[in-house]
């Protein structure tokens, strides 16, 4: 195996009166799961579309599992499941899936059993009713879901890439999958997945990059990332409702740059001048009643916010406090 | 372009059309429809001719030398027959009125069919009147019409010095008119049967191409609706895709045609017994002579215009998200199509003539109009030969612009695109 299953080399595309992504560069270490975060518009799905050959960027290379993407035989070892989600309505279950085994080279009879197995393991199997023989169309909207994600693993892929997995599913479903890209992960596969909903993110990922307008925000290990933005947060927790005074001390921009308020607890980003130790100084002056004030890392989350929020706001779902 | 990946699509679109309901229905319902042609016509005509009440009538003979009995005679079954059916009336020609109104309400009250008017005129050889409920009987009107003229014949000839016996059988002779093909390779069989055979030749091209064209519209358009298309396209090239897909069709669309031409020839065969076993006499069938060579090439020209003609119709279905928008960006493939049908019987009628020259040759319709003009006169293997290749060309090039704008239109949604887009996405396509 490679060191890295996709490396992303200086990447463009442009389409008619806008460019789509520019210049982005990204690695992402063999048997991690990775995250591309950003807002909408932000050029994931086109990045991803590129990484499958699907189309074809302006400028820059790409390279899958340690070859150029458009090796033949390589969408073989890639598993994808796209954002627009769909499957052929009239066909059985059982049938689209081998067509799309079979798509991946897979033979029919590995590919039968495969299907027996994850009809199973996501519950469309059972000693009553068998969902394999039902029609797509048959199917509630969360069982075609899980038919689809089927299809992205029945060829056992190296690298799967899933672009927005999360977006239509139930707390149930979502936890299913989740269990299953830790599982893939356990079996040294690579997982690449879109999203913007920051909690999934930060359960899951070993990695993460943000992109917004094309380019990348930042991109990194999520520890180091975290690091690199940490040290500027601070939560707070009062006994009592804040009063006149902690206000006021809140509201000095040369200290506090923005604060979050959730409930008792307010989360604080610091101002670029100000420290932690001035903060607690002046809340304690001025007679706040402290249960508790702590040092925190940032949720990805609210790096996201920030990040996004300086440099992509006007494309993205409008970040603004 | 992988080939184990093409035939599982080709797999794909085969068998899940094979085994819809909807093909199960059409193979089926079309010997059904070949088998009602090849025998409702003869049993209908069986029964009008044998509309034994046609004598049922009156004749108003104003001749004065016994014409109408020789016609009620005649109606009835000659000289043998009852003639208590039809009433034979006399009348003086200024008498013809009165007789006429009478003989009108006798017919509305329905005591009889109609009646029939013999005069001077008649007998001259000019002509008879009659007014019925059934006038517009082809067959009741035809017999009529031959046993008033065979009787006037007759009557003639008998006049002039025949005896009746002769005179009789001059009168009721028939000649039938067996016009056969002359072609450089001999006597081509008959002339009605190689027309016919033309012309089923020519709508079966058409309404499979028809057919399986749109069929291969829908396909594209099932995958964009269903977003199916860009899961397929992740893992084959669109190429192979739409190879896939036209090539799977095309499949389908053979395999329906050999059910439904061998049903056809084996219902042909089985005709006359058939007929023969409800005691309708008919013809018996007389299957065209085609030689390998002809059905070869009218195979290749049926091939190459579904290929032709579905290459453009995937291309349109790539540039629209919708079933309503499909409808109106087909119209221009679909009105060639038609086009070329309305020129059919000018073409059958002079098919040597510039027009015929002209619809052979062009791609657009010769894959309909060749078959046609090779069935009706010899031409020249030159000329086969280049309406051929134009259309092998021509499929070429629909084939590379289809695959070019169905890689680009494949994924994208919204407004259909327009034809400047679409020469837009020509250009950019690798």
């Amino acid at each position: 195996m490679p060191e890295f299953a996709v490396e992303i080399d200086r990447v463009v595309k442009r389409y008619v009166g806008h460019v789509a992504v520019r210049e982005l560069s990204l690695r992402i270490p063999t048997g991690t799961v990775y995250g591309l975060l950003g807002p909408n518009g932000a050029g994931k799905t086109t990045t991803i579309r590129m990484l499958l050959d699907i189309i074809a960027p302006d400028e820059g290379t790409i390279r899958l599992l340690g070859v150029p993407n458009t090796t033949p035989g390589i969408t073989d070892r890639t598993g994808y499941l796209p954002e627009e989600r769909g499957l052929y309505r009239r066909m059985q279950v059982r049938r689209v899936l081998r067509f799309l085994a079979e798509l991946h080279g897979v033979p029919r009879r590995v590919a039968d059993r495969r299907i027996d197995e994850w009809l199973e393991r996501l519950g469309l199997r059972d000693a009553e009713r068998d969902w394999g023989g039902a029609k797509v169309d048959e199917l509630s909207r969360g069982m075609q879901q899980k038919v689809q994600f089927i299809g992205a693993l029945l060829h056992d892929p190296d690298l799967v890439i899933l672009d927005e997995p999360f977006s239509g599913l139930d707390p149930i479903n979502a936890q299913t999958l989740l269990d299953i890209v830790v599982q893939l992960k356990h079996a040294g596969k690579t997982v690449l997945f879109s999203t913007h909903i920051m909690d999934n993110a930060e359960r899951l990922c070993d990695a993460v990059c943000i992109i917004a307008r094309g380019e990348k925000v930042l991109d990194g290990a999520v520890p180091e990332v975290k690091a690199r933005h940490g040290g500027r947060h601070v939560s707070v927790e009062l006994a009592s409702p804040r009063d006149g005074c902690v206000a006021e001390v809140l509201g000095d921009r040369t200290l506090v740059r923005r604060v979050t308020d959730v409930n008792r607890t307010m989360e604080i980003e610091l101002a670029p001048e100000g420290s932690s130790r001035v903060l607690l100084q002046r809340l304690v002056l001025g007679g706040a009643d402290i249960r508790r004030f702590e040092l925190v890392q940032p949720s990805l989350h609210r790096i996201f916010l920030d990040e996004v929020g300086a440099n992509g706001a006007e494309e993205g779902f409008g970040v603004s406090e | 372009m992988s080939p184990s990946k093409l035939r599982v699509v080709i797999a794909r679109e085969y068998l899940e059309r094979v085994r819809s309901r909807w093909f199960l229905f059409v193979t089926i319902f079309g010997p059904i429809l070949f088998g009602a042609l090849l025998f409702v016509p003869p049993w209908l005509t069986s029964r009008s001719q044998a509309s034994a009440d046609l004598a049922r009538i009156v004749v108003l003979d104003a001749t004065g030398v016994g014409l109408g009995a020789r016609v009620a005679a005649e109606l009835n079954g000659g000289l043998t027959g009852d003639t208590s059916l039809t009433q034979v009336r006399a009348v003086a020609p200024a008498d013809l009125a009165a007789a006429e109104t009478a003989a009108t309400r006798e017919a509305l009250a329905k005591r009889t069919r109609g009646f029939l008017v013999l005069d001077a005129s008649t007998l001259a050889g000019q002509s008879a009147r009659y007014v019925g409920g059934n006038a517009t009987a082809g067959p009741d009107m035809g017999r009529l019409e031959r046993t008033v003229r065979d009787a006037v014949v007759a009557m003639r000839l008998e006049r002039a010095g025949l005896d009746p016996v002769a005179s009789a059988s001059i009168a009721s002779m028939r000649l039938r008119l067996d016009a056969q093909r002359l072609t450089d390779r001999g006597l081509g069989g008959s002339a009605r049967v190689s027309i016919y055979l033309a012309f089923t030749v020519a709508l079966l091209l058409y309404m499979s191409i028809m057919l399986y064209g749109q069929s291969v519209l829908r396909g594209v358009i099932e995958e964009k609706q269903t977003r199916v298309a860009e899961v397929v396209v992740a893992s084959v090239s669109p190429s192979t895709l739409l190879a896939g897909k036209v090539l799977g069709i095309g499949a389908v669309g053979l395999t329906q045609m050999a059910i439904w031409i061998g049903t056809g020839i084996a219902l042909a065969r089985v005709r006359a017994p058939i007929l023969e076993h409800f005691g309708v006499r008919g013809a018996p069938t007389q299957l065209p002579e085609v030689s390998l060579g002809t059905g070869a090439l009218v195979l290749a020209f049926f091939l190459l215009g579904y290929l032709f003609y579905a290459a453009l119709f995937a291309a349109v279905g790539s540039t629209v998200s919708n079933e309503h928008d499909a409808q109106q960006a087909q119209m221009p493939i679909t009105l060639l199509l038609v086009g070329t049908i309305i020129f059919l019987s000018p073409i059958l009628a002079s098919p040597e003539s510039a027009l015929a020259y002209a619809f052979a040759w062009f791609p657009f319709s010769s894959p309909i109009v060749m078959p046609l003009r090779m069935s009706v006169v010899d031409l020249p293997a030159l000329d086969i030969a280049a309406s051929l290749a134009i259309l092998l060309s021509a499929c070429y090039v629909a084939l590379w612009f289809a695959g070019r704008v169905y890689r680009v239109g494949l994924l994208m949604y919204g407004k259909r695109a327009t034809v400047r887009e679409m020469l837009h996405w020509v250009r950019v396509a690798r």
